[in-house]
């Protein structure tokens, strides 16, 4: 634990980014903040995090277009994706249909349990590593 | 001998008779002639016929010719000494053509020689001409006639039947009628030879080119004076035409007896006299009509809508009501669709007319159940929609409870104030999505009075005026054609089209281009109403486009709750219309809401 790990909080909510930001901050974890998908797509080239929160229902560009931008990019491909929506459980199943895509790694839905949150990040960051 | 000498007399008399005045009062004309063919003695009856004759040829007098006949009976009588008969043709005193039969034979001296020939003439002219009539009709008349004997052989063949056949005189009938080797079983022919009756059958002909000729035949005997006969006249007439017309005639009347009586429509049709002479099953189980019972012309005037069949009947012939009610037979009123025909001849006399209805009640059951579904549908995503919205204010005020928390527990003032910042943002939020929402699904019914359409559209505009004109947009409104006025609920409709407008406002707002216009356009084509709004601002992606009508969707961040143009399809929909969108990403929008009068809701009754 000697690097501090490095998440990317996407959600259009500047609430919700303030909020996650601090529970991650909380517990170690260095943040970088993104309002859409676009500006969550161009973060993660530039900011290569460790792990990404990403929300569905966002103007602009949604999460699912971003999550499929993420998943096809080579340099991106391989950084875990929580997705965090209010949307229901039929997202979910969509996601999980997508042709030639893994499913993200976890699905949370809104709202959340800080601490669940932070025990499967720590388990996707930690565990999988060792 | 007084006797004896009366007689002798007599006899005398009757030779000085003979002698003197028989010649002149024979009814046959009997001129002379001398070897130069000179007449040279004629009686009255042949003056009567040919007129003068002295000192004239006899080719002169009785064929008006200048010069001698080529073929010339007296020529040869004079040189053969042999009496001849002849048919000749001629012209008469009056130069009319006439025909006769001209007896020539040779006036004999004592010396065996024949210095003059004698002609006896019959005037035939009558006859030839009521003999060439009957062959004119014998042949030409329109059906086939043929004379047979006893021994069935064709004796003669009028030329309609020889055109068909070829010559067939001599033939048996059965062989070059029908191609048989024996007589016929049903034979007419036969049945008048054995009793002498005229006798009809059916008879079917084929030629040996295996054409097939149906025919109508009548035997007749061709009787003598004393009743015997030998000939058998046969007339045929070909129906073969009238059969195939028959044919069809029947083809087409089971065909339509049969539309008719399994149609799903009602169809039924009064004469020209007023009567119903159809009234079809469907139309029956429509009016509630049993199946045995009759419908005078004033029952069914009842149960149509008033002056209905006037209307056909006095109208240019066909009358269609799209959407009308009727009256079953016990008064009872159901929506259809009516059609009215007159029905005339071919000289434009009266026929009568003909009436097509169509039950609407179960399209209108549908159609009342689509709204409904859809109705549910739209609440069915205001509730998903509600959830989701929900979710993310409880996100968002569990974030505000962590700041605080937080904050009070490492003593950060500023995360005590950014927490407190959120919960107070969240619950105005929650304040306005409620008072939204509330509106929303109060489901205030509609109330729809006549109303100008392109008058709410004009407050509306003027509404927007200057706010359009602060943000340097060109807003315009604009009435194409006439559209006249429609049973709509004002209110309902204004805020439809403030959604509308204010959307494209903001469209523009977060648009990159510079000269930004909003355009309003009110216009009916078709008996359909439509709001067009367009705007030249920034536009929707495909994702957008999906989901703008569907959840509480937005893309104002805090400005928007999203239930805008939801709420402008409900109102939409409750009017019977539906709501069309076109859009490109930088582009621009365009909302078409159209209304169809026949969809349109039935005005309130004002309260007194």
């Amino acid at each position: 634990m000697n690097a501090k790990k490095k998440i990317l909080i996407v959600d259009d909510e500047q609430d919700v980014l303030a909020y996650f930001e601090a529970v991650f901050q909380d517990s170690g974890y260095d943040t970088v903040l993104a309002r859409d998908g676009f500006e969550g797509f161009e973060l993660a080239k530039s900011e290569k995090p460790d792990l990404i929160t990403l929300d569905i229902t966002m103007p602009e560009q949604s999460g699912i277009k971003t999550y499929y931008q993420f998943k096809k990019h080579s340099a991106l491909k391989e950084i875990p994706v929580i997705i965090i929506t209010a949307a229901d459980e039929s997202y979910k199943n969509f996601l999980n249909e997508l042709n030639g895509l893994s499913t993200p790694e976890v699905f949370f839905s809104k709202p959340i349990d800080p601490e669940e949150l932070l025990k499967v990040v720590a388990d996707i960051l930690f565990d999988n590593n060792i | 001998m007084g006797k004896k000498t009366d007689k002798a007399s007599s006899n005398s008399d009757l030779e000085k008779y003979i002698n003197k005045r028989l010649f002149d009062t024979i009814p046959l004309g009997i001129a002379v002639i001398d070897p130069d063919y000179n007449l040279v003695y004629a009686n009255k009856a042949f003056e009567q016929l040919f007129g003068s004759w002295g000192n004239r040829k006899c080719y002169h007098v009785y064929k008006s010719r200048e010069d001698m006949c080529s073929y010339c009976e007296s020529a040869m009588t004079l040189k053969d000494g042999l009496p001849r008969a002849n048919e000749e043709a001629g012209y008469d005193k009056n130069g009319r053509h006439i025909h006769y039969l001209q007896h020539t034979a040779p006036i004999i001296d004592d010396d065996g020689n024949f210095p003059y020939v004698i002609h006896i003439f019959t005037n035939i002219t009558e006859a030839t001409q009521i003999r060439d009539e009957h062959e004119v009709l014998f042949d030409q008349v329109p059906c086939n006639i043929l004379l047979i004997d006893r021994n069935f052989r064709i004796v003669k063949a009028n030329k309609r039947l020889t055109d068909w056949l070829g010559d067939p005189e001599g033939a048996y009938c059965f062989e070059s009628l029908k191609g048989l080797k024996h007589k016929c079983t049903e034979c007419t022919a036969r049945q008048t030879f054995a009793d002498g009756r005229i006798h009809t059958g059916y008879h079917v002909w084929k030629s040996s080119e295996g054409k097939t000729l149906h025919l109508h035949v009548i035997t007749i005997p061709l009787k003598r004076a004393d009743g015997s006969f030998d000939l058998v006249m046969e007339m045929a007439v070909d129906v073969t035409q009238t059969l195939k017309l028959q044919d069809g005639l029947k083809f087409a009347h089971r065909f339509l007896e049969t539309v008719i009586s399994t149609s799903m429509d009602g169809i039924f049709a009064v004469n020209e006299k007023g009567k119903v002479t159809i009234f079809n099953p469907a139309a029956r189980k429509f009016f509630n009509i049993k199946d045995n019972q009759v419908i005078s012309r004033e029952e069914l005037a009842g149960i149509l809508p008033k002056g209905f069949l006037n209307q056909v009947s006095e109208g240019p012939g066909h009358v269609y009501l799209p959407e009308t009610e009727v009256k079953t037979i016990d008064g009872e009123t159901f929506p259809v669709r009516l059609v009215g025909n007159k029905l005339q001849r071919s000289d434009d006399s009266p026929l009568g007319m003909a009436f097509s209805v169509q039950d609407l009640r179960e399209i209108k059951q549908l159609e009342k159940e689509k709204l409904e579904a859809e109705r549910l549908a739209a609440v069915g995503h205001t509730v998903a929609g509600l959830s989701h919205g929900v979710k993310n204010l409880i996100t968002a005020l569990e974030g505000g409870m962590y700041m605080l928390n937080s904050g009070l527990s490492k003593g950060n003032i500023e995360r005590i104030q950014k927490g407190l910042e959120m919960l107070m943002r969240n619950i105005e939020r929650i304040s306005i999505f409620v008072k939204t929402f509330l509106s929303f699904s109060k489901g205030r019914e509609i109330q729809a009075k006549i109303c100008d359409p392109a008058a709410i559209a004009k407050e509306v505009v003027e509404l927007y005026e200057v706010k359009a004109d602060e943000l340097g947009i060109v807003l315009t409104n604009e009435k194409i054609g006439d559209v006249p006025p429609a049973p709509i609920d004002y209110e309902s409709m204004h805020e439809c089209l403030t959604n509308l407008v204010g959307n494209a406002i903001d469209a523009c707002q977060v648009s990159n281009g510079d000269s930004c216009y909003v355009a309003v356009r009110t216009f009916e084509k078709n008996g359909i109403i439509t709001y067009e709004v367009s705007d030249n601002g920034c536009g929707m992606d495909y994702e957008v486009k999906k989901k703008v009508f569907t959840t509480f969707f937005t893309t104002k961040g805090l400005g928007g709750s999203g239930l805008g143009l939801l709420m402008t399809k409900k109102i939409v929909q409750e009017h019977g219309g539906k709501i069309e969108l076109e859009s490109k990403p930088g582009q621009g929008t365009t909302f078409r809401i159209k209304f169809p009068r026949s969809r349109l809701p039935k005005v309130i009754e004002k309260e007194a």
